[in-house]
């Protein structure tokens, strides 16, 4: 990996490489999005986890919506051996890991105390009061270059959202006025950074390690007999000193297989987990990604007519604003529960709520550009209540040409039609992409019962063929994905409406 | 409720059908909010305004400077965009009432969200 590099703009590092965890099925989305979000290179989906290439600060890493959680990569290797050889053998292998290259660890390690020293910086920062900084940053106004001063103004404007957020942008802005003010190059800054920040010297880290095991390897080794192998190896190597309370680094591995993956993982919250959310309903990355699919405009005019607690208005509005979103739902708490979350988020100017039902719209026919939404299933949906109604009005009241993306459940997905999940292969980049070769090898002598293990969207994608969806009406079938909810799998729908009604 | 919402909504009421807009706003607590200007998002929502709903509202709630229509090239009058700005999206009627034209039946607003459910008899086949 490259080591820091004094380049123009706003990088600070050259890339670097990381994988995040996904939820089973939004895989697809996370490669789509890195690519989009991050300019990210030699994006990678392999058995769970999506490995990408980045120059990107830990703001832009910290806006991934579809992951789970983010990690910076040590080493991902070739699974160890476990067929036919020694325990004693095995845990060699594991000691490798740790001992052959001790490149790949310390490079890793500096990056992540780069990326930490950043974020740290900005905590500092947090805790002074926001107001005297805002003012502070008005008051240089007036000396800073026209660029810098655009760029404030942005965040100054912006800046009605949540704490979290307020002070990751003045945090941006404060290092602006550091360059401007004292007119050091970006090396000097770093330097300043580093003097300023109080992190611990390589001897002086203390660390944890959590391991996973998984496939052959998990029938000899428990996650925890490993964790302590490697333990012991980095004591032995870097002289760390072990806390299994409160360590400065986490060395997360993941043993299966398929591969040995070893990384720090770079938050201390997962990123599905919302600052700006009060209370979810549906599953932040979900919402997210569902709303990735509904082609938002600028101007247009979206409706969530079953919107509960607003999770996927408030994850659409947070990164499409210019836009009119109308949530409605049947149930006074859902919508009680809403406006307390639009409020918490900041958003509430940008949503408006209704009280009305999903089958009885208020709203003229053709009128609605875009529709997105978790149909809710279980006993108390099924009474009056058909999928078919539900559809029927949704396809009623939108524009022709406009969108419809919906979460279904199994039992919404057969009585909608009787036939297997599809799905249009993504607009991926190379063959490198796609991964059901891995998937089918996971367990040869299993062949043939891939439908329980592999129901991601990598069967999707491989698949295509979207004339098993059939139309409803005039709703022409787009997208379809399969995706885990936990306990249960959800299908993800997009729809086109072709043509106008005349009603 | 914003105003902007108003003027998209219709009564669903059965057999009343186009006849059912606009809704007539009745309030009885409006409040005011300072609402970030966009310009561009105003300009875009210009055309989806029904004039004739807006300007009644509008009258009922005795706004003042209420442009009566869209004016040449008003995407890039400022004057203009501020003003529908503010009538669309920073007058919110908290409580008050929507009533169908036709049928006379009246929706409560209550905190700013209108209940526009119907009851069994009233929901059409």
């Amino acid at each position: 990996m490259a080591a820091l590099q004094t380049d123009s703009g706003s990088r600070r590092a050259a890339g670097a490489r990381f994988f995040c965890t996904a939820g089973r099925g939004l895989e697809p989305f996370l490669m789509r999005e890195v690519r989009a979000r991050l300019a990210a290179t030699q994006v990678e989906y392999i058995s769970g986890k999506v490995f990408f290439t980045t120059c990107s600060d830990l703001n832009m890493l910290k806006k991934l919506k579809s992951a789970e959680r983010l990690f910076l990569l040590i080493k991902k290797q070739f699974p160890l051996n476990v067929s036919s050889v020694s325990k004693g053998k095995i845990l060699n292998e594991m000691q490798r890991l740790v001992n052959d290259d001790p490149e790949s660890w310390m490079s890793a390690i500096s990056i992540w105390k780069n990326l930490l020293e950043l974020d740290a910086k900005k905590d500092k920062l947090s805790q002074r009061d926001a107001n005297p900084l805002k003012r502070k940053v008005e008051e240089n106004d007036i000396t800073n270059p026209k660029k810098l001063k655009t760029e404030q103004m942005q965040e100054l404007q912006e800046s009605r959202q949540c704490q979290l957020e307020k002070q990751m942008e003045e945090e941006t802005v404060e290092q602006g006025d550091f360059l401007t003010n004292r007119e050091k190059s970006q090396e000097a800054f770093q330097n300043d950074v580093v003097k300023a920040v109080d992190t611990p010297d390589q001897k002086d880290l203390t660390f944890r390690v959590s391991c996973r095991c998984s496939g052959a390897i998990a029938k000899t080794f428990t996650g925890q007999e490993v964790g302590r192998v490697i333990g012991i190896a980095l004591i032995k190597q870097y002289g760390w000193k072990a806390d299994l309370r409160n360590p400065n680094l986490e060395i997360f591995i993941h043993l299966n297989d398929i591969y040995s993956v070893v990384g720090i993982p770079v938050l201390r919250v997962p990123l599905a987990s919302r600052a700006y959310i009060k209370t979810a309903g549906l599953r932040s990355t979900i919402a997210w990604a569902m709303a990735s699919l509904a082609e938002i405009k600028a101007g247009a005019f979206v409706l969530d007519p079953m919107c509960g607690l607003g999770t996927i208005l408030l994850e659409a509005a947070k990164e499409w604003p210019d836009v009119y979103y109308v949530g409605a739902d049947v149930s006074d708490s859902q919508l009680l529960g809403a406006c307390d979350n639009l409020k918490a988020a900041g958003l509430q100017d940008k949503i408006e709520l209704l009280k009305v039902s999903v089958i009885e719209l208020p709203l003229p026919s053709e009128s609605v550009d875009t529709i997105i939404s978790d149909i809710p299933f279980g006993k108390k949906f099924k009474l009056g209540k058909d999928i078919k109604n539900i559809l029927q009005e949704m396809e009623r009241v939108l524009h022709v040409g406009g969108t419809i993306v919906l979460l279904l459940s199994e039992d919404h997905h057969k009585r909608l039609q009787d036939c297997e999940q599809s799905g249009i292969p993504l607009n991926s980049k190379g063959s490198h992409t796609d991964e059901p070769g891995i998937e089918k090898c996971l367990n040869p002598g299993e062949k043939t019962d891939l439908s329980d293990t592999v129901s991601s969207s990598s069967e999707a994608i491989s698949q295509g063929g979207l004339e098993k969806m059939p139309p409803f009406g005039s709703l022409v079938p787009m997208e379809c994905y399969r995706v885990s909810l936990g306990r249960t799998d959800a299908f993800i729908y997009k729809y086109r409406k072709s043509h106008s009604l005349g009603l | 409720m914003k105003l902007l919402t108003h003027n998209l909504l219709s009564s669903h009421v059965r057999g009343v059908g186009p006849r059912g807009f606009p809704l007539r706003l009745q309030a009885t607590e409006v409040r005011i909010n300072p609402v970030e200007f966009n310009p561009d998002f105003v300009a875009r929502m210009i055309p989806k305004v029904e004039w004739a709903a807006l300007l009644e509202a509008a009258d009922t709630l005795h706004l003042v400077e209420v442009p009566k229509g869209p004016i040449e090239g008003y995407e890039h009058d400022e004057k203009f965009l501020r003003q529908m700005h503010h009538v669309l999206l920073e007058v919110d009627v908290l409580e008050g009432t929507l009533q169908c034209p036709e049928s006379g039946r009246l929706f409560p607003i209550n905190r700013g969200i209108p209940n526009m459910l119907l009851s069994d008899e009233e929901t059409k086949t």
